[in-house]
């Protein structure tokens, strides 16, 4: 197996992304917390600093420092029920310990909750600790998708609405050039993940999802800079030479999976490993998807974002299950791992019915195993593997894979 | 039924809901809209010609709907669930599910994927409080709904309908808010578990019918000098299990507030009569006290919050927090705090139908007795 070489860049990216988060009151920008689906690219056209307690999170669940910082959390009261996102983070601020030596103070707090109804409530808890202002911008969920003017009109103006907050807070009026020049960086940045997607659909695939989560810390952080472009350009041009190549993601290819739901972010590289020793190579995810489609045009931009929250990132159970069947059939997958996730309830509550549907429809199987996306406590790994391997075997039997 | 009892006919409604409401719907012909709570305003699917009735999924054991939602999901959706998979809500002609959490709207996917012939409709509540376009949002949302009621029952929602429904509907807060009176001045009789039935069970049937039997009450008593008697505050989403409300009697905790969505919350305010009454209903759910899911300033969240509990001048707090509700669990620690800096103690229950131990109960209750009553040594 050999690694890519672009993702080794991911470490100085991230590095450099909180050294300038941490610089950013002595710079002078407003330094703004915000989720991971906020309209970023506001933040960086009004020259502020948007920092993510997501990305906080995971990347103490990836340095395995989950036990020690939520256990704090949840003696402060915020029980291990919690999403452990948010644990981690709250138990990080707590014992001041942290993989980026914490996050800067914010100025103001921002969430939008078209993702889960967890991170306005975790925000609050923050806006508290810090006595900083907190603007939610209230995305009505219209069950099915369907149209909802009402709610478009109620978006727009929150949008409206948060960009006079942010001119306040940052005491600069919104730069249309500047504006229109982080838009076309973000196009170019979300136009390149989607490319980088699309090459797993390359038989051998030459990239799992495990390095599709390794490099999504520039698609969502730094989206509107020329870091993401860069970096996402690099690693574009690299897989092609793989698939011109046909250098695979993992030897000998023999399942093509398929991966729904959060990360386990604590076990990365023994799920991938452990995978990989199977030939199952991991070709596509929804979760890596959502970042490919999140370019707004220059032209109205409020508009195509209260489009995008309404109704792509508003996540509904048919759009789901359409969206699934068709990258199941798009990247050939053999199975789906169904992540089941204690933390993300938002996301995990309906993954029965999500299993049985697409099963049904498309005779695809699929195995559903519990875990945590950050706290091991939760889940036995040992089970997990006994899942999965089954399944494996499952999949053998099925398709007379060789 | 126990005739001579008056409060037997409350506990009765509370036992077993459904057999009543199959029993009302054979007499009056009338459909029956159930929704989960909180929040769906019962005044207009009253106005459009159907029955009301708020489907508690707390307290009921679960055994199917553990094949269709993960284990780590409140018993609200988990009951609520079991109650449709078991065949007690046939009755229903529809369904609301209202938009409080990922959890309720997880719900209504799942509702809607397993019985694609049941209508149910999920009502989208803006989640923020005190915000002029999430007024003018829910009272769009308001109008969706009264259509989609309409076409179940065939009647229009008129101002006329409406306008009686909500008084009827304030007659029935007011009846309520006397009742929480007299527990206050009158406990021994006027119990607890004997008012929170009232409650409880105004939810569940017609409340024409409800009317009628809190007439019935004794209303005419002495009042109490309450000795030994310890005032409490509670916060949570329903009364569950059912059973603690019994445990404050037992244990002389006098009830002087609460925020629970079938509890004081749900008779604080009445929509006022006036030309507009769609927005006299969305004016009434701005100003009742925000539930969990809901999103106000932080800061004046936790205030507000010491701010009741203080004019309640309750001695201490219960919180009932249901197991895997994150609302309610990111609150709770901020809120304690406040509390300790005012010196007001707090006791938190974490309540579920799959691991609540009455026994635990009753023993973290004695113990916060104790605290209260400064008896400790
Ligand atoms: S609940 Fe899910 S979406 Fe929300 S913060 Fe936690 S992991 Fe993220
Ligand atoms: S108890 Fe909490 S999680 Fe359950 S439905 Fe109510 S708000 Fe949602």
């Amino acid at each position: 197996m050999e690694p890519i070489k672009a993702l080794k860049k991911i470490k100085k990216i991230t590095m450099d992304y909180f050294t300038a988060a941490h610089m950013a009151p002595n710079d002078h920008k407003p330094v703004v917390y915000c989720n991971v689906f906020t309209p970023v690219e506001l933040i960086y056209a009004m020259d502020m600093f948007p920092v993510y307690p997501e990305n906080h999170a995971a990347i103490i669940g990836a340095r395995k420092m989950t036990t020690e910082l939520s256990s704090a959390a949840e003696g402060m009261g915020y029980v291990m029920d919690l999403c452990s996102y948010a644990r981690c983070d709250i138990g990080s601020i707590k014992l001041g310990m942290s993989p980026t030596w914490g996050l800067p103070k914010p100025d103001l707090i921002l969430v939008i909750n078209c993702q889960c109804g967890t991170l306005t409530k975790w925000f609050e808890v923050l806006s508290r600790k810090y006595n900083a202002p907190m603007v939610l911008i209230d995305i009505p969920h219209s069950g099915n998708g369907e149209q909802d003017v009402a709610a478009e009109t109620y978006v727009r103006h929150q949008l409206e609405g948060l960009i006079k907050t942010l001119e306040s807070i940052s005491g600069k009026s919104l730069d249309e050039a500047k504006f229109k020049e982080v838009m076309n960086l973000s196009k170019q940045a979300s136009e390149l993940w989607t490319k980088m997607l699309i090459m797993g659909e390359q038989i051998p695939a030459p990239m799992t999802v495990f390095d599709q989560f390794v490099s999504m810390f520039p698609i969502v952080s730094q989206r509107g800079t020329e870091t993401a472009v860069n970096f996402y350009g690099n690693l574009v041009q690299e897989l092609e030479e793989r698939v011109a190549m046909k250098i695979p993601a993992v030897d000998n290819e023999k399942f093509r999976l398929f991966w729904d739901n959060l990360p386990i972010w604590s076990d990365l590289s023994k799920l991938s490993g452990f995978l990989a020793e199977r030939r199952a190579s991991v070709v596509t995810s929804i979760y890596t998807w959502a970042w490919s489609q999140l370019a707004v045009n220059e032209q109205d931009p409020l508009s195509d974002w209260t489009r995008q929250y309404l109704y792509t990132f508003n996540l509904n159970f048919d759009y789901r299950v359409e969206k699934y069947i068709e990258l199941a059939r798009r990247y050939r997958v053999d199975g789906f791992l169904f992540h089941s996730n204690r933390s993300c309830k938002w996301i995990s509550q309906d993954v029965f019915a999500l299993r049985d549907t697409i099963t049904k429809r498309t005779g695809i199987p699929g195995v559903i195993f519990e875990a945590d996306q950050n706290d091991t406590r939760l889940y036995s790994f040992e089970n997990l593997e006994k899942q999965i391997e089954s399944f494996l075997e499952l999949l053998e039997t099925r398709s007379g894979h060789v | 039924m126990n005739k001579s009892d008056p409060w037997a006919a409350f506990a009765e409604i509370i036992r077993d809901p459904w057999s009543k409401i199959k029993d009302i719907k054979a007499k009056t012909g009338k459909k029956i809209i159930g929704h989960i709570l909180p929040d769906v305003p019962e005044e207009l699917i009253h106005a459009a010609g159907a029955i009301p009735v708020a489907i508690a999924g707390a307290g009921i054991p679960i055994s199917l709907a553990q094949a269709h939602i993960p284990g780590y999901s409140c018993s609200h959706a988990m009951g609520a669930l079991e109650l449709r998979l078991n065949g007690e809500l046939n009755v229903l002609d529809g369904m609301i599910i209202p938009y409080v959490c990922d959890t309720t709207r997880n719900l209504y996917h799942l509702w809607k994927n397993l019985f694609p012939d049941s209508p149910c409709e999920f009502l989208r509540l803006p989640k923020k409080i005190g915000d002029s376009n999430a007024n003018q949002y829910l009272k769009e949302e308001y109008l969706r709904i009264s259509k989609w009621l309409e076409e179940i029952t065939g009647e229009k929602i008129v101002d006329e309908t409406l306008g009686s429904s909500i008084l009827i509907y304030n007659n029935s807060r007011d009846q309520l808010r006397s009742a929480y009176h007299m527990m206050e001045i009158s406990p021994s009789s006027w119990t607890a578990s004997r008012v929170i039935s009232l409650f409880e069970s105004a939810f569940r049937i017609p409340r024409e019918e409800h009317l009628t039997l809190l007439e019935r009450l004794p209303w005419n008593v002495m009042e109490e000098t309450g000795t030994g008697r310890s005032r409490i505050y509670v916060k949570g989403k329903v009364w569950d299990p059912l059973e603690v409300t019994d445990l404050f009697d037992e244990y002389g905790f006098t009830l002087v507030g609460d925020e629970i969505v079938t509890g004081k919350r749900s008779v604080a305010i009445d929509p006022t009569i006036q030309k507009d009454l769609l927005q006299a209903l969305v004016d009434r759910h701005m100003s009742l006290i925000p539930y969990t899911g809901y999103h106000v300033d932080p800061e004046q969240m936790i205030g507000d919050f010491i701010t009741r509990v203080e004019n309640s001048n309750a001695q201490g707090v219960v919180f009932l927090n249901p197991k895997f509700c994150e609302a309610a669990a990111f609150d709770t620690p901020d809120m304690i705090l406040g509390l300790k800096e005012k010196s007001i103690p707090s006791l938190v229950l974490e309540t579920s139908s799959r691991g609540t131990s009455l026994s635990q109960i009753r023993l973290r209750l004695e113990a916060f007795k104790e605290i209260l009553s400064d008896d400790l040594p």
